[in-house]
């Protein structure tokens, strides 16, 4: 079907197309699970009912060639990051990584082991999600940082709040007074 | 003053399978006794390790639950650990059979028993490729099972490190700071 001159002028110049390949992408991430522990628990119960993850558009899909999240869920061995870069090469662009858990971030419980080795040392990872293991919130969370990212605007989801605790928290211990500065040592007799 | 050394084998008790193994081990036994949760532990002499498993295959015990290693460093010996369980004879499922072996560190070899029970086969792969200790008889000693082939290699001589051992460091990937 051939598009009228002026519609396709339109979205060339007038409309950013590319916000509108942004938006596509932004309601479609559909990750895939590498799940090597007990965190794809939790990646469950985020995509069930109880939190239902697709809301976002974020279907749990199980092929790497139909998906552009890889999401890494658990401790990453040296024989398993070969398996890691082969699944991240397979995935068409635009693609995205979250590293989920302490394990995939920082080595986890095995932090000091022989055969482990961190998620960013083989693929470029865009979310850390931290927690041991994270909660169903931190996931969804972690996508919604994949939305910031790809509208340009990276950073936290949620700031902190800052609140105020002193009307309800007794107030801390003051620090001991330091003892009175010692006299001058007398000089030894020679 | 010297480090109290770690006990060889529990201390002795009361079993219901002690005469038997007596009886059917003959000279082999070096020590016995009973673990905490119950079970019976012998220390037998490294080079009579397939007689012994073939008696405890006669005695009813199928399959070997676990095998491993400990490595007692400071005083250069390897304590090799047989466990044998039972699925097939009822009035020994509530058995575990430990056998202890101790081979010295500098030279650790022992025979395979592979052939006896087929299911200590994976065991002492993986047993040889985390300690370094020698099964003669079992085809696959000297190649990688578990661990990934570039890891734990000596990057000057290219001969393999062994993990589980005391002497091992971990090399620093950054996961350390």
């Amino acid at each position: 079907m051939a598009m009228s001159q002026a519609l396709r002028e339109f979205l060339l110049k007038k409309a950013k197309l590319e916000s509108l390949f942004k938006w596509g992408v932004r309601w479609s991430l559909w990750p895939v699970h590498l799940v090597t522990s007990c965190c794809g628990v939790e990646v469950a119960h985020a995509s069930g009912p109880g939190f239902d993850a697709e809301r976002w558009g974020v279907l749990p899909f199980h092929t790497m060639r139909q998906s552009n999240v890889l999401l890494v869920e658990g401790t990453i061995t040296r024989k398993m990051a070969k398996v890691l870069k082969q699944v991240y090469e397979q995935m068409p662009e635009p693609k995205y990584v979250i590293a989920m858990g302490a394990c995939a971030v920082r080595g986890g419980l095995f932090w000091n082991s022989y055969h482990v080795v961190q998620v960013d040392t083989v693929v470029p990872v865009d979310v850390y999600i931290s927690g041991c293991p994270p909660t169903p919130e931190a996931v969804i969370r972690a996508f919604m940082m994949v939305h910031n990212k790809i509208k340009g605007k990276p950073g936290p989801y949620v700031e902190p709040v800052k609140v105020d605790l002193t009307p309800f928290l007794p107030p801390p211990p003051k620090p001991p007074a330091k003892p009175a500065p010692q006299q001058t040592q007398q000089a030894p007799a020679a | 003053m010297a480090a109290k050394l770690p006990p060889k084998c529990p201390p002795q008790g009361d079993h219901p399978l002690l005469e038997k193994v007596k009886q059917t081990f003959g000279s082999a036994v070096l020590n016995h006794g009973v673990t905490p949760e119950g079970h019976l532990c012998v220390l037998v002499p490294p080079d009579k390790i397939r007689d012994v498993a073939a008696a405890v295959k006669n005695m009813g015990f199928d399959h070997v639950l676990s095998l491993s290693a400990v490595d007692y460093a400071a005083e250069g010996r390897f304590m090799v650990t047989y466990i044998f369980a039972s699925y097939l004879t009822p009035e020994l499922r509530s058995q575990l059979l430990h056998i202890r072996a101790e081979i010295p560190r500098d030279n650790p070899k022992i025979a395979s028993i592979a052939d006896i029970y087929p299911s200590a086969d994976y065991e002492e792969r993986e047993c040889h490729e985390m300690f370094g200790i020698w099964f003669e008889g079992n085809p696959h000693m000297g190649k990688r099972f578990l661990l990934d082939p570039d890891c734990c290699v000596d990057e000057k001589t290219g001969k393999p490190l062994y993990p589980l051992r005391k002497d091992y460091k971990v090399p620093d990937w950054g996961l350390t700071g």
